[in-house]
């Protein structure tokens, strides 16, 4: 199937992500451009959101339960040799639904008194159904349209599910060329035009990209290699991008952390992170969702509005003010500019079913930078399911209406810098008046600076990281769960603290104040500028510079969390119940900023002995005292 | 100016309001005086930093911005914003009457949870916009007042609240919103200029001075939410 096979509808050439030197209209561009086209085409006229090979793809799956039950039995467990060896649960779990992350509950509607976040992994056991390699969905066509006068092509919104996004084949040179040249990336994001809080310049971008391309280039081959000894299909993925992958193994974990083939992404995505399952559970739900939607107005769909051109707005498919501005002289009407990219449409829907869908989170902002991205390397109804899974298992309650999660992984993050990165805690962990935090506090009053950390956690690094580097930890994020968003976070805060920029503002350890806001400033921009994802990649995991965060397990955060979210819960309680008294703002005032909190804490110390269950990996501490004694 | 004169004092403000009215545009439009037509949603808090000059005084006034998410779940993470904040900008959009009562109800929750000396400034932004006005001049005004005089007649100290319009898109009125907020800040008790960096930027120091008496006490137990 190719792109010209599009119903006869088909209009609007998205923007080429190239600047003006480049005119999209059509015959007069003759360069060598290959587009991926990552989306199956659903029927022409068909007003269908469910692809039509769904149902093939259930059936698929039925039988590849049942074989791979029957393989499972001569399994052997995995060793996670690329870590440090703590042998907890990192990701042997072949199973999609048994990883590490199923033991996080789902969340629920009522509030977090008990703590819903329990338990340990399953160490690896295949507890779980498990989507085999030999699943076969034909949901994704690739298309080339080779020395083609014509981009790309989107649909007008009579197919509305399927919003075309396509990402640069940069192994082909004059587009890699093209690129170097282009205003624009090959995700079509507007490179940045000069070095700033807003990260990097132009031509560092490019003095990067020009080295980083033959690393994919080098990579690509090794997934290929990959793909084969697995047997699957040499051809299909020279022409199409697979939609099935390897199972889990520590060799496909590698090569992920190694980052997946951008035109791959959205499906590899999708399959490590169990969307097959989640989607063929839930046949037709979107599309009936959307239907149900259609229309709707309330709190949500308000807030969507007016987040929907905040989003992306540096990225030609979101932001159809960019394609026109490089194309002056091109004969699209001038109306062109104020119309909705098809993206827009999709992050529409897809944003107010899922506000529909789980009704305890509704729409929080961050959701949209997520679906976003998403929507760059999948169509929309995979992008919602992904949502879902990362929302219900991932990161639970990160973003429900109190933002109760966020609050307990930042109690997590900085229990974690205070034990492994204690230098740096020595700077953050204290409060305005130059007093170290104490465990006790961390928990109910988070320090400042977790104002920074926890957008690292609603968007997951989009926004914060440079776009190729939020890819790759997303590559690993959606294979190995919620502890890779903890690694990379302390691996920033690493490096920040390794940068001589932040030593010279925090004059580590020589014990001086250090102005709050530039700290926050510098935490705040500086993963802006890690634009080499090898480098921040390379320091989690390879212990770059003596230790890593690698051996950081999913059921260490998994405990931690629990353990958080527990002294908050029995703090909020003890809180309510001492504020419901009648008293005045006089009163109240006066009790909150003197001695309550003190007395609470003298009730309910959090002393070291009571975080009970929550065991530090000596290993990472032990290397951290050693690295900063000399 | 003389050097002996000049003073230094460094503030802490935070800009709170309903979604897309514009606070991180202004923010923008004050620090480096740049508009975007399309600027990405704050998520959780962002930090910028700008200085005002106050020539009667010949004082150097820093602010430390701490520009907020509008969205009402962010309301959790409110008081880590405002704990020790100096000023407060509540915006509205003129446009919109619904963000009005939003900074309405923001300057409620200032005026319990605050600390007391805190300077609240109400904002009206996208001037710009006249034709779509919802928000009547006048009746924010009759509102201000009205604040006030329940303010003095409960015979609490200052605590006025300031009232601004401005349009982050044309600028009109930003530069102006800021000076008036730096002037009503107690420049006059903060640290002066020639004191050493380090002392100043210890809490204790300047901004204790400058802020109001009672809600000192608390610092040593609490440093945040
Ligand atoms: N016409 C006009 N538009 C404005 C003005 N200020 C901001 N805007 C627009 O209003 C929208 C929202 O502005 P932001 O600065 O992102 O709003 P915000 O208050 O920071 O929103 P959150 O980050 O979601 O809390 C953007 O599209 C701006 O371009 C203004 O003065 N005039
Ligand atoms: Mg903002």
């Amino acid at each position: 199937m190719s792109l010209y096979e599009a119903p006869a509808t088909t209009t609007g050439h998205l923007a080429l992500p190239t600047d003006k030197t480049h005119s999209r209209s059509g015959s007069s561009y003759s360069g060598n451009y290959s587009f991926i086209n990552m989306y199956d085409c659903p029927s022409p006229g068909s007003s269908h959101a469910v692809d039509p090979t769904v149902e093939s793809e259930l059936e698929e799956l039925h039988l590849t339960e049942e074989l791979n039950s029957a393989k499972r039995l001569g399994e052997v467990a995995e060793v996670d040799e690329g870590d440090e060896g703590d042998g907890q649960g990192q990701g042997q779990g072949q199973g999609q639904e048994a990883d590490e992350d199923s033991s996080v509950k789902e969340s629920d509607t009522s509030d977090s008194k008990d703590g819903t976040i329990v338990g340990s992994d399953t160490s690896g056991t295949n507890a779980g159904s498990q989507v085999s390699a030999t699943m076969v969905g034909s949901s994704s066509v690739l298309s080339l349209a080779r020395n083609s006068n014509i981009s790309v092509s989107t649909r007008t919104s009579s197919i509305p599910f399927d919003p075309t996004s396509s990402i640069l084949d940069i192994s082909d040179q004059a587009v890699h060329d093209q690129v170097l040249k282009s205003n624009f990336d090959r995700y079509g994001f507007k490179k940045p035009s000069s070095e700033g809080s807003n990260g990097v310049s132009g031509e560092r971008y490019n003095t990067w990209f020009k080295d980083y391309s033959r690393y994919l280039e080098r990579n690509k081959k090794k997934w290929q290699a990959l793909m084969k000894n697995n047997g699957l299909g040499e051809a299909e993925s020279r022409t199409k991008p697979p939609n099935r992958f390897p199972p889990k193994s520590d060799k496909v974990k590698k090569l992920i952390r190694k980052g997946i083939p951008a035109e791959w992404r959205g499906n590899a995505w999708f399959f490590y992170a169990g969307g097959h399952e989640k989607l063929n559970k839930h046949t037709g739900v979107y599309e009936q969702i959307v239907r149900d939607t259609e229309g709707v107005h309330n709190k949500d769909t308000e807030v969507i509005e007016r987040d929907l051109n905040r989003t992306f707005p540096d990225n030609i498919y979101f932001n159809k003010s960019l394609e026109t501005k490089h194309l002056k002289d091109s004969q699209l009407n001038s109306s062109a500019g104020k119309e909705e990219t098809q993206s827009i449409k999709s992050l529409r829907r897809v944003l107010v079913a899922f506000a529909h869908y789980q009704p305890h989170i509704g729409y929080c902002q961050s959701l949209n930078f997520l679906a976003g991205l998403l929507l760059l390397f999948m169509r929309e109804e995979r992008c919602f399911w992904m949502l879902v899974i990362l929302t219900e298992r991932i990161i639970p309650k990160v973003h429900s209406a109190n933002l109760e999660g966020v609050h307990i992984d930042q109690g997590v993050l900085m229990l974690c810098i205070k034990e492994y990165i204690p230098q740096l805690w020595g700077i953050l962990g204290k409060n305005f008046e130059g007093e170290t935090l104490s465990e006790d506090k961390i928990l109910t009053r988070l320090p400042p600076v977790t104002l920074v950390t926890s957008s690292w956690f609603m968007s997951v690094f989009v926004g914060n990281l440079p776009i190729e580097t939020t890819l790759r930890v997303w590559d690993i994020l959606w294979y190995e769960g919620s502890k890779s968003i903890f690694r990379i976070s302390l691996t920033i805060c690493k490096m920040c603290l390794e940068d001589t920029a932040f030593n010279s503002r925090g004059n580590v350890g020589s014990g001086a104040e250090i102005d709050q806001i530039e700290l926050f400033q510098f935490m705040q921009n500086y993963p802006k500028t890690i634009i080499d994802p090898n480098i921040l990649i390379d320091n989690c995991f390879k212990k770059i510079g003596g230790y890593g965060f690698g051996s950081l397990s999913q059921d260490e955060i998994n405990k931690c969390r629990e353990f958080v979210g527990k002294q908050r819960a029995r703090l909020t309680s003890k809180k309510q119940s001492v504020m419901k008294a009648e008293m005045s703002d006089e009163e109240r005032r006066a009790l909150q900023s003197s001695g309550f909190d003190g007395e609470i804490h003298d009730v309910y110390g959090f002393h070291r002995s009571i975080m009970s269950g929550v065991a530090w990996n000596k290993n990472i501490s032990n290397r951290m005292k050693k690295k900063w004694k000399k | 100016m003389s050097e002996a004169a000049e003073r230094f004092a460094q503030f802490k403000l935070v800009l709170l309001g309903e979604s897309a009215v514009g606070k991180s545009s202004i923010v923008h439009r004050f620090v480096k005086n740049t508009f975007d037509n399309m600027r990405e949603s704050t998520i959780g808090a962002a930090f910028l930093t700008q200085s005002v000059h106050l020539a009667e005084s010949n004082t150097t006034v820093k602010f430390e911005i701490w520009d907020t998410a509008g969205q009402e779940r962010y309301k959790s993470l409110a008081p880590m914003y405002y704990r020790n904040a100096n000023a407060a900008l509540c915006v509205y959009d003129i446009t919109s009457r619904s963000s009005f009562s939003k900074a309405q109800d923001w300057i409620k929750e200032l005026k319990k949870q605050a600390p007391e000396g805190i300077v609240i400034c109400l904002v009206g932004n996208k001037v710009d916009l006249k034709d779509e006005r919802e928000v009547d001049e006048q009746e924010v005004a009759e509102y201000v007042e009205e604040l006030n005089q329940e303010q003095s007649s409960a015979g609490a100290p200052a605590g006025k609240v300031i009232l601004a319009e401005c349009s982050a898109k044309s600028g009109d009125g930003v530069l102006e919103t800021f000076n008036v907020i730096a002037r009503a800040l107690p420049v006059e008790d903060a640290v002066g200029g020639a004191r050493n960096r380090q002392l100043r930027n210890k809490r204790s120091s300047g901004v204790d001075l400058s802020r109001g008496r009672q809600q000192q006490q608390s610092q040593a137990a609490s440093s945040c939410c």
